[in-house]
């Protein structure tokens, strides 16, 4: 990435920062607040995209009634507008221990800075969270809209700093606290824990967020080059277990964390959200432009 | 299924050294440490049924897996585990090794000799003696020898073992059963072994107090060996020497015979022979001189034995028969004077003048210190039997005589008169004659007319009635007696025949009287003797094929020489059973004798392996952690 005074941000060189810009995201469902946004809600808005026809009711603006069809049938009927509704976007970072391998935490705040720019650019409310040493008190951006928040977020991505060993599930329950509104909770970390995942996420599905999980993970994590009898050492417990022979054991290992993805994709599927691993190894560009595009998750 | 048994029990102490094992092998294990973003993937790694399966449990800990298979084989070789062969274990073992001439046959491709695989054979038993087991060796060929007491001691056993050779003999079972058998009365002996290549007599004269167990070997190539020499004179100075030669084979095998006169060769003659068809060749020899004479055998392929294509010959000098007759025997000295080639005393007196003769015929008992190995009494009761014979005054005539005794070949007595009548005394009968040595050659009406007595290599013919009080003079056959009684001091003079010595004992050797001599064996060995009074030299042991020289101080005084002229040993042939006095036992061919088969090499063999399996290993995942 390049550095110097003429880049906006640290987080991305300007030319990826603009096409940044020209990108939304594209929720499943349309999970908007009641107040006026630039998300397309349902009938009854009165924004310029068509949704439909009903019978004229005494009351009704007559500026709606359709006059083309009242001359041909002789009755009123009112056109309905589609509803331009507000859309809460919501980005929980994982900054644990965890985080620190390799560059995962780099490419979650560069994620979490891409999706925030993107809705803060559509006028949705951003938000963002990051988990650290403290659970009670996560790092928070609070929630705002327009294009003026761009830098104050830039700034708090770039501020971002890992340490800690909360576990996600807790800092999900910990950021539900604080967090009000409908919209998309993206979850950018690495998923790796002990603890039950379900029970946060269905509280944010009954919430009305969309559950969006990103799963960043080291190299080193997906295809370990490990040989031997080894003692590993957990980076945030400090825990740790011994493995014979761990070469012999990278199937098995294998195994485990496509079992581990498909049961976090399942769980955020089954919850009308997305999921996608991604590895800290690709370029955010290769994240956003192929993967996440790809998978449907942001409109170019 | 059987389950091994352990000599060393005590070993199993040893098991205690697994708890130090996995003590230190814990303690020494130092795993590198290596800090991972999380245990979550890695725990179910561990928690995977998988890994947790026996197979992936062996591999966590192969290592010490291994070092506890390596210490537990160790272990177990250490307490020398082995399977029994049969579960009435003999606690005594006699093993009796042929090492006959036989046994130095080698098979055409291996290279070994029968003996060879028996040692073996014998050697294996003796690596799987028991703790409380005991083995005693014996060898035999013409006798039978013990090697070592009844021993539990491995390293005398193959000591003694390793000693043995083949010998130059032919094989005879009786000797070495005798010695077995003579044990049996110490020790509870109940099967003795026999490890032998069946080249043995198929009867033997032996009362079996014990089982035999015989092994037999057959390995061994075609052979091509001397049986017979002998030679027969032709005439004054004139010899015609036979020499037969026999094969193993079914098919003709092709051979040199080389024959030497006093180690200087002066006939070859090509032969072929097979198992059935032998060659007989004469060879002429003229000389006056004492000869020593060799047939050399050159096989032109594979010979499997030896020992047995050499043979040698002593011919003795060319000298009249030595003939003293009574001079009141007129009709017998007539009968002698006319044979060729003898040198007959002619004078009167009533004693022989000198010691030596080759044939005396006397009419009185008394010789005066002469010696004969051929004596001749005629009307004459030996002293011995003065008490069981009596002559009386009485017409007597020929009952019954020995036609095939050579003393009375081609002779016949019947309607023979006799003027004196010999009678045995009344309850007496042959046999009482036969036990006192004598045997009867022509039977009276009353008693014995020709006796016969055999005293060592002599022999003495006693007429009991006086022939000139008989027609016996007047008969055509009393000339031929007379030439009978010639032939026969020729035999034993050998004047007239001469056969080749096998081994064993050296033939008597004529010398000077009372003097020293040292024999020097083809082997280099030299044996003192001393010659007896009358002159010769007898006893003399001779082991070995090849030339003996009789050495007085540093001079060869005579040289005489054996082979093993034996048709079975040169056969190679193999008896399929022995029939002993009440039994027969067969001789079965083994490769392996029925023994204890100890596992401990097995497990050492197998610790071997183990142990180079965790070197790769361990160097494997080192190699891999670097």
């Amino acid at each position: 990435m390049a550095s110097g005074t003429s880049q906006f941000t640290s987080l991305f060189d300007n030319a990826l920062l603009n096409q940044i810009e020209r990108m939304r995201l594209r929720p499943i469902r349309r999970l908007t607040n009641r107040s006026r946004g630039e998300h397309l809600s349902g009938k009854g808005g009165s924004s310029t995209d068509f949704a439909d026809y009903r019978d004229y009711a005494a009351g009704d603006d007559l500026r709606y009634v359709d006059w083309n069809i009242f001359a041909r049938l002789r009755r009123p009927y009112i056109k309905q507008f589609q509803h331009e509704e507000e859309m809460h976007v919501v980005l929980l970072v994982d900054a644990s221990t965890s985080m620190l391998f390799e560059d995962k935490l780099l490419r979650a705040r560069q994620a979490a800075a891409a999706f925030g720019i993107m809705g803060l650019l559509n006028v949705e409310r951003v938000s963002a969270y990051a988990i650290h040493s403290q659970p009670e008190k996560p790092w928070m951006f609070p929630p705002g809209a327009g294009r003026t928040r761009i830098r104050q977020l830039l700034a708090f991505m770039e501020q971002l700093e890992g340490g800690g060993n909360v576990p996600i599930e807790k800092a999900i329950e910990t950021m539900l606290r604080f967090h009000r509104g409908r919209g998309v909770a993206i979850i950018i970390s690495d998923f790796l824990t002990f603890g039950d995942i379900s029970r946060p996420m269905n509280m944010l599905y009954s919430s009305g967020l969309e559950v969006w999980g990103l799963q960043i993970l080291a190299e080193s994590e997906i295809n370990p080059n490990v040989q031997g009898d080894l003692r590993f050492v957990d980076s945030e417990t400090q825990e740790t277990l011994d493995i014979t022979n761990a070469s012999e054991l990278l199937n098995v290992y294998n195994d485990q964390r496509l079992w581990l993805q498909s049961q976090l994709d399942s769980m955020c599927r089954s919850r009308q959200g997305r999921f996608l691993s991604a590895s800290s190894g690709s370029s955010i560009q290769s994240i956003l432009f192929d993967q996440l595009c790809r998978q449907g998750w942001i409109l170019r | 299924m059987r389950w091994p048994s352990f000599v060393n029990l005590f070993g199993a102490w040893f098991f205690l050294a697994l708890i130090p094992l996995i003590i230190l092998y814990f303690l020494k294990l130092r795993r590198p440490k290596m800090e991972v973003p999380s245990l979550v993937l890695w725990q179910s790694v561990v928690n995977d049924q998988r890994v947790n399966s026996p197979f992936q449990k062996f591999r966590r800990n192969l290592l010490l897996l291994l070092q506890i298979i390596l210490l537990c084989l160790l272990v177990l070789a250490l307490m020398q585990p082995f399977l029994s062969a049969d579960a009435e274990v003999a606690q005594y073992m006699p093993v009796l090794i042929d090492c006959s001439a036989s046994m130095a046959a080698t098979d055409e491709i291996t290279g070994k000799s029968r003996l060879e695989l028996v040692k073996e054979q014998v050697r294996e038993q003796i690596e799987s003696l028991s703790g409380d087991q005991k083995m005693s060796l014996f060898s035999f060929s013409a006798t039978g020898r013990r090697l070592t007491d009844f021993t539990s001691d491995r390293r005398q056993l193959l000591k003694a073992l390793e000693l043995l050779e083949p010998s130059d003999l032919p094989g005879q079972l009786d000797d070495v059963l005798r010695m077995a058998a003579a044990y049996t009365r110490t020790f509870p002996i109940e099967t003795v072994t026999i490890m032998t290549d069946g080249n043995l007599p198929d009867q033997v004269d032996f009362e079996l107090p014990f089982s035999l167990d015989v092994r037999r070997v057959d390995a061994g190539g075609p052979n091509v060996g001397i049986t017979e020499m002998s030679a027969r004179r032709s005439g004054p100075q004139e010899w015609e020497v036979f020499v037969r030669v026999s094969g193993s084979s079914v098919d003709l095998r092709g051979a040199e015979l080389k024959f030497f006169e006093n180690n200087v060769e002066t006939n070859t003659q090509p032969i072929e022979v097979s198992n059935e068809e032998a060659e007989r060749l004469v060879f002429p020899v003229s000389s006056a001189e004492a000869r020593l004479l060799e047939a050399r055998l050159i096989p032109t392929g594979f010979d499997s034995m030896a020992v047995d294509n050499s043979v040698w010959l002593t011919l003795p000098a060319a000298r009249p028969l030595k003939v003293w007759t009574s001079p009141k025997l007129a009709s017998w000295r007539h009968a002698i004077r006319v044979l060729s080639n003898i040198e007959q005393e002619d004078g009167t007196d009533e004693q022989p003048k000198g010691s030596d003769y080759d044939l005396i015929i006397s009419d009185a008992a008394n010789l005066g210190g002469a010696i004969a190995p051929v004596q001749v009494f005629v009307g004459v009761i030996p002293d011995d039997l003065k008490t069981m014979i009596e002559v009386k005054e009485d017409v007597d005539y020929v009952v019954d005589w020995n036609r095939t005794a050579p003393f009375l070949r081609h002779v016949q007595l019947a309607d023979l008169e006799i003027g004196e009548q010999p009678r045995l005394a009344s309850g007496l009968s042959a046999k009482e004659l036969e036990e006192l040595g004598y045997e009867v050659l022509v039977d009276g009406k009353a008693g014995p007319l020709l006796l016969q007595r055999r005293e060592g290599l002599s022999v003495s013919y006693w007429f009991t009635f006086h022939t000139d009080r008989s027609t016996l003079p007047y008969r055509v056959g009393f000339p031929i007696i007379a030439a009978n009684a010639v032939e026969s001091a020729l035999k034993q003079a050998s004047l007239s025949e001469v056969s080749a010595a096998p081994t064993g004992v050296l033939p008597v050797i004529s010398v000077e009287a009372d003097r020293s001599y040292t024999i020097k064996t083809p082997d280099g060995q030299q044996i003192p003797a001393t010659s007896t009074p009358a002159g010769t030299l007898s006893g003399i042991p001779a082991a070995k094929v090849g030339r003996y020289d009789i050495l007085d101080g540093n001079d060869v005084a005579t040289s005489v020489g054996t082979g093993l002229l034996n048709t079975t040993e040169s056969s190679l042939k193999a008896v399929e059973a022995m029939r002993f006095t009440e039994l027969t036992v067969a001789a079965e061919k083994s490769d392996k004798i029925d023994s204890d088969q100890p596992l401990w090499w097995t497990l050492a063999l197998l610790a071997f392996g183990v142990m180079l399996f965790e070197w790769w290993y361990f160097q494997r995942a080192r190699g891999a952690a670097a």
